[in-house]
């Protein structure tokens, strides 16, 4: 059996703390904050405690999916990102632009925060974006 | 260094399948589990400055192979885990194996970050509404009246966002369907927690299994004095029973029925 | 187990500031009597220590 620790960094909000997970024969099972880590200082919120939950849960997305007959069906990339182009260009010429909003969050990057509001402000044509903490 | 020895000689002997212990990753000191097969990688087996509850990984690796034999670099305080645990069967005595470090501070070492070894600083106007964490807890009685007693601790309770880390990293705390979780007791997605009612559910619990290792008070991102709640707990029991936990291997009062001290109940007094 | 149990919450909640809120008193069903005495005797004696003082500290948090 083999049991080692792996430090990382917690997924959820921007601030960072550091984390330690307990790897038991490769499979991660528990989550320990890291003590000598300087921005939470071994201290952790009940998101960070629970990071291996949902890692190893039946529930994850692993693939692409399009709803067709009122079922989620197994698509390929392009299917779904054409379906979803199409979709939001009617909606879009149907009702007008500012019927449409997105939502950021502090889970993705920056870098991607940034390219949804340019995607909202100069494709879709709308200033109805915002984040979870109000950016 | 004779620790490192030791623990090369326990897993080449096969006294142990795995042997838990410290080493540095990237600048951090961080457990790690210290197999046979790479046997050399012991000669970076350090005692850490930062301290984690070994005890607990030790139970997980036994839940998942109850036969596995496990080597555990001990503190006087993971002994006393250690010793806790044996009593309610969550490891057993022969498959476990220390070596045992000394944690008290000396002119040679510097200690680990025990708040005993190395007092936190409370500031003041903690000092004025709320606790000090390095008060005694017949001090804090004689000090304070009723009143006073109640706003201060409300006052620390009440900063508690119920992260669960004081359950999560204690070393003695294994239940699998916890009552702070149980929605009767304590009412699921409220917050701020109910006050006081989750720690005093809490600290319910914690009488005669507490060891007073404080790697809760560690895991408390709102600075809840909770080593002194716990102490105070565990004061009250070895007045009343004469039970220490940790000390020997032997079971709680609360798990036993039947006397065994004489108590009757108090009279009321108007 | 029980008078184990209530001693130790009397002490705990003794360290806490709420103190003398709780009792243990052992009664047959057939001493009817001695119920309604201890009964009427605690009622009494928690009437006297006044409206809870958790109550007090809520409001005053939500007041602000």
């Amino acid at each position: 059996m083999d049991c080692e620790f792996v430090p990382s960094v917690c997924s959820y909000c921007g601030t960072g703390c550091g984390v330690l997970f307990e790897v038991i024969d490769g499979r991660i099972n528990r989550t320990l904050p890291l003590k000598s880590h300087p921005v939470n200082q071994g201290k952790l919120c009940i998101k960070g405690w629970n990071l291996h939950e949902y890692i190893n849960s039946y529930m994850r997305l692993k693939g692409p999916l399009v709803r067709e007959n009122g079922r989620l069906e197994k698509a390929t990339w392009d299917e779904a990102v054409n379906q979803a182009a199409r979709r939001f260009t009617r909606i879009k010429e149907e009702y007008g632009p500012d019927s449409i909003g997105v939502l950021v969050s502090a889970k993705i990057t920056n870098e991607e925060n940034y390219l949804a509001q340019k995607f909202t402000r100069a494709v879709i044509g709308t200033n109805n974006v915002d984040h979870c903490a109000r950016l | 260094m004779d620790m490192v020895k030791a623990a090369k000689e326990l897993l080449l002997q096969d006294k142990v399948d795995i042997f838990l212990g410290y080493r540095k990753l990237d600048g951090h000191q961080i457990p790690h589990g210290f197999t046979k097969a790479h046997v050399d990688d012991l000669d970076q087996l350090e005692i850490s400055l930062n301290r984690y509850p070994l005890e607990k990984i030790a139970c997980d690796l036994t839940r998942k192979d109850p036969t596995l034999k496990i080597g555990i670099l001990a503190r006087d305080c993971s002994q006393r885990a250690l010793n806790l645990l044996y009593t309610w069967d969550q490891l057993n005595p022969e498959n476990i194996e220390t070596l045992t470090v000394n944690c008290c501070p000396s002119s040679l070492s510097t200690h680990g970050d025990c708040s005993y070894l190395k007092p936190k600083i409370t500031g003041a106007y903690k000092k004025a509404h709320g606790i000090d964490y390095n008060d005694s807890p017949k001090n804090f009685m004689a000090e304070h009246d009723s009143q006073d007693r109640l706003s201060r601790w409300m006052y620390e309770f009440q900063k508690c966002i119920k992260c669960y880390g004081c359950r999560n990293v204690c070393p003695v705390c294994f239940c699998k369907e916890c009552s702070l979780e149980h929605p009767n007791l304590v009412e699921p997605g409220v917050l701020p927690a109910e006050v006081p009612i989750f720690h005093l559910i809490r600290a319910t619990h914690m009488a005669g299994r507490c060891i007073d290792c404080g790697l809760c008070e560690d895991a408390c991102p709102a600075h809840i004095p909770l080593r002194m709640l716990y102490r105070e707990v565990n004061d009250a029991v070895s007045d009343i029973f004469g039970y220490v936990p940790g000390d020997h291997i032997e079971k709680s009062p609360f798990s036993i029925i039947g006397k065994t001290v004489e108590l009757t109940p108090a009279p009321m007094d108007v | 187990m029980t008078v184990k149990r209530i001693a130790f919450v009397q002490e705990l909640l003794k360290f806490m500031g709420l103190e003398g809120r709780l009792h243990l008193e052992w009664i047959s069903s057939a001493e009817a009597q001695k119920y309604v005495d201890v009964v009427t005797k605690f009622t009494e004696k928690i009437r006297n220590m006044g409206p809870n003082p958790l109550r007090a500290i809520n409001e005053m948090k939500k007041a602000g």
